[in-house]
């Protein structure tokens, strides 16, 4: 399988689990944005050596994913691009922040190594979240709600119309590809000799496909205005949800629970 | 170059996220404008700039051997986008790869989307078109070889100066912002000393593989190319000296960023650790096969300085930073309450879920 | 129901495409246009609908071309593109099909039941909140079809309606065809090399060739005249060939 095969298998899973059925897919598009907004700020805003106050956040992924019916094993999946990035970044804390925070037994820990799993915790969470929303949520779902903060519709239709093409280029290049290695066996990527034209002319026919597509606009009268049917209609629950949910993960950032719970059982 | 939400503060991200919108409504806008003078109207233009969008987005799946190497190199597309739909439409239609990257692949994060979008499609339309696509395609350069020698040549120059200058300033962009951020211990001088060479060679191909594609376009329909110049008499609006100047003011930009790595002079320590992490880097180069290479090179490079250099403290809600709550006993026992609450939310769900299943199947 | 008089028409930078084409089709006829590859039959298709500017004269249903004119005469012709991934923009089926309605006019509700009526008689009521990035070519093709026939139109002109189709689908195709005649006498015009497809569908058949018409006529003769076909670069229909 080829890379564009690869991207568009994997566009497909994730649009494929968003059209599903459960408590988080019910909830209303809007509400899920914000919350999954409010809370990738708020993971990301703690101390980098409040390793124990960041801990409590994967609460909330947790009860996503479980609630969802979501494979977290999708997620972690998606790590692969992500991390090595923030490990990258992070890695280093421990070589130049060795001052000892506290000690577990005889070790010492310093605080690049809690800087280090905090940064770590940021990144998988926040993803996690991110994950969620679109694996729970159409993309048209997404852009509805956008539209209801009032985000600008050229950028809502552009997304949508391009999401479409997304699927239709991807076969394109995915079949140009393989046409292409088929005839030069041996080759890890496109030669030099092609670089220009193999992606121009995917560009030449791209142009006369956007003109047909302008024309059947305009054959059905298009003047500017999408109009998508209207999704299922959302749970009654959804704002109630989200705001508990931030009222929670607000509180979890001023208050360390953990520590204090572990205070009480000690 | 994707930065992931963890890379940045609720802040700083913040603050590229407002200085993105801006450009993306000033976008917006001169986009209607031209929809009066053009008699384009913008709605033809929007076929237009989904399919290329999409084709952008598709063409970065096609990996292009470099010659004498044997490792391969891929597009990100801002340059080429702003060489077929001008900067304005362009500018948008980055917005929305970035966004299916982000959504879809984990490339970047939502709450970093204007930070990449900046870093990315800002330098990449912007300052590529009006400060170096735009005047050099308009210049009287090369008169001498013919329109159509003359129009290659400047393609050439364009693509790769405007890939190279405006992909230094991204990878700056990133330093600077994961600096500010208060991301990592590292130096912000060690982290420019990494990020801009291995950008100059990232931007280097990515500057051929447009000048190919956009000649290729040329040759074929060159309708189909911004301010390509269609017959001998030389009208432009710029002249070579217009277009030195803007590329001084580019070159100005860039010095200043490598400066002030100059001034900060790391110690040693952090330049032994450097000097092996390097080579590393440079090996990969962001250029191996696999596209998140580079995002995993930058990451490294994206170890920043915390205390020496940022210009904003570490964004923290008041009364957190002295007390790093969880650094006590009773805040390594909640932690584990944590754990066990979540695997008994998951142990809990399976069960219900199975039953669930055999309810069904009975 | 639609007529071209004296109709010319050069591509940019181009040789010219359409000599001096007049041709008169009645309500309720239905045409095959026929012609090897490059003879100019999209074009004539996108003259019909205004999408690019001739010269002579066209009257689309006692409309001649204008700029006033145009949008009265695009509701009247349902256009069905070649590839129907150009055709299908917005993500689900039920979307594109309320789209064109909506945009001239309908309320949303009724443009929904139209939709959902058409959906019916094609048979294809299960395609209805399919995404359009998730069909096969054949479901495609008559999600196209259905979108256009949402919008009531007069007449349909269809681009090479059976390309990539494959032969159960082929025939569902013909099948819809005759029904929609049978029920409504809706004219059609369709453009194809399938000339097995033209005997099954088709009354009149008109060939062009190198952008000139070269011959006009019922569709049982024309098609069995093999002399002329090969004079216009075709070959005779499968079922006549003896094969």
């Amino acid at each position: 399988m080829n890379k564009a095969e690869k991207a568009e298998r994997e566009i497909l899973a994730i649009d494929g689990m968003s059209k599903g059925d459960s408590a988080v897919h019910r909830m209303s598009p809007l509400s899920k944005l914000l919350l999954t907004i409010v809370y990738i700020v708020i993971t990301v805003s703690f101390n980098k050596y409040d390793i124990t106050g960041i801990f409590i956040m994967i609460l909330f992924p947790v009860v996503g994913y479980v609630a969802s019916g979501v494979p977290v094993s999708t997620a972690f999946w998606k790590l692969r691009i992500v991390l090595p990035l923030v490990c990258a970044v992070g890695i280093i804390n421990p070589f130049l922040d060795r001052e000892i925070l506290f000690y577990l037994g005889n070790i010492g820990v310093s605080g690049g190594v809690v800087s280090f799993i905090t940064l770590l915790m940021k990144g998988v969470f926040s993803l996690l979240a991110s994950f969620l929303l679109v694996s729970t949520t159409p993309v048209e779902e997404i852009c509805r709600a956008l539209r209801q903060v009032h985000f600008p519709k050229i950028l809502t239709s552009l997304f949508l119309l391009t999401f479409r093409y997304v699927h239709v280029l991807l076969e394109e290049v995915s079949i140009m590809t393989d046409a292409y290695h088929l005839r030069s066996p041996g080759q890890k990527g496109i030669h030099i000799s092609a670089w220009g034209s193999f992606l121009g002319q995917l560009i030449l026919r791209s142009s006369d496909r956007a003109g047909q597509l302008y024309d059947s606009m305009l054959l059905r009268g298009f003047q500017g205005e999408f109009y998508y049917a209207k999704g299922r209609k959302s749970a009654a629950y959804s704002w109630p949800v989200a705001i508990i949910c931030i009222a929670l993960a607000v509180t979890f950032r001023f208050l360390n629970i953990a520590a204090i719970f572990g205070g009480v059982i000690i | 170059m994707h930065m992931a939400d963890a890379l940045l503060s609720p802040a700083v991200a913040g603050v590229m996220i407002g200085a993105s919108a801006v450009a993306a409504g000033v976008s917006i806008v001169k986009l209607r404008k031209e929809e009066k003078t053009e008699l384009e109207p913008t709605i033809k233009k929007l076929p237009t700039m989904a399919v290329m969008a999409a084709l952008v987005f598709a063409g970065q799946m096609i990996n292009y051997t470099i010659p004498g190497t044997g490792s391969s190199g891929h597009l990100c597309g801002g340059m080429m986008l702003t060489g077929l739909l001008g900067p304005y439409a362009g500018f948008l239609s980055m917005i929305v790869v970035l966004l299916i990257q982000c959504l879809f692949f984990a490339d970047g994060g939502l709450m970093a989307i204007g930070a990449n979008v900046w870093n990315m499609a800002f330098y990449g339309c912007f300052i590529g078109y009006f400060l170096i696509y735009r005047p050099i395609m308009r210049s009287g350069w090369f008169r001498g070889m013919g329109l159509r020698g003359a129009n290659r040549l400047k393609i050439i120059i364009s693509s790769i100066l405007g890939c190279v200058i405006t992909l230094q300033l991204g990878a700056f962009s990133v330093v600077l912002e994961t600096s500010i951020s208060g991301i990592t211990n590292l130096p912000f001088g060690a982290f420019v000393a990494l990020m801009q060479p291995i950008h100059l060679a990232i931007g280097l191909v990515e500057g051929l593989i447009t000048a190919a594609v956009l000649m290729f376009v040329y040759e074929m329909r060159p309708e189909l190319l911004k301010d390509v110049q269609t017959d001998e008499t030389v009208k432009g609006r710029a002249s070579i000296k217009g277009t030195l100047i803007s590329l001084a003011v580019v070159a100005l930009l860039v010095g200043g960023g490598l400066s002030l790595l100059a001034s900060s002079h790391p110690d040693g320590l952090e330049w032994s650790l450097f000097g092996n992490r390097e080579e590393g880097y440079a090996e990969n180069m962001g250029l191996d096969e696999d596209d998140y290479g580079i995002a995993s090179d930058m990451a490294d490079s994206a170890a920043a300085v915390q205390d020496k250099t940022s210009f904003l403290p570490d964004y923290a809600f008041a009364g957190d930073s002295e007390n790093p709550a969880g650094t006590t006993v009773s805040g390594i026992v909640g932690c584990a309450i944590v754990a066990a609450v979540a695997a008994l939310l998951c142990l809990v769900a399976g069960f219900f879920r199975k039953r669930k299943r055999i309810n069904e199947q009975g | 129901m639609i007529r071209f008089e004296n109709v010319s028409y050069t591509y940019p930078g181009a040789d010219e495409v359409l000599h001096d084409i007049s041709f008169s089709i009645e309500r309720g006829e239905k045409v095959g246009l026929i012609g090897a590859n490059g003879a100019g039959k999209t074009t004539i298709l996108k003259a019909a609908l205004g999408l690019i500017q001739t010269t002579g004269t066209i009257t689309v249903g006692g409309l001649p071309m204008s700029r006033e004119n145009l949008s009265e005469i695009r509701k009247k012709l349902g256009y069905v593109l070649q590839n129907s991934d150009n055709q299908m923009f917005m993500p689900t089926v039920i979307e594109d099909m309320i789209f064109g309605s909506v945009n001239y006019g309908m309320s949303r509700d009724d443009a929904e039941k139209k939709a959902d009526e058409v959906l019916k008689d094609l048979n294809i009521e299960y395609l209805k909140k399919r995404q359009n990035h998730r069909m096969s070519g054949g479901e495609k093709r008559l999600a196209a079809i259905a979108t256009v026939l949402t919008m009531e139109p007069e007449a349909l002109l269809m681009d090479e309606p059976s390309s990539a189709l494959d032969p159960k689908n082929r025939r569902n195709l013909i099948n819809l065809l005759k029904r929609l005649w049978d029920k409504s006498r809706i004219t059609y015009v369709i453009t194809t090399h399938d000339l097995d497809l033209v005997l099954d569908t088709c009354e009149r058949v008109i060939i062009l060739n190198n952008g000139r018409i070269a011959a006009d006529g019922p569709a049982e003769v024309i098609l069995r005249d093999q002399a002329l076909l090969e004079a216009n670069d075709l070959e005779l229909p499968f079922c006549f060939a003896g094969r």
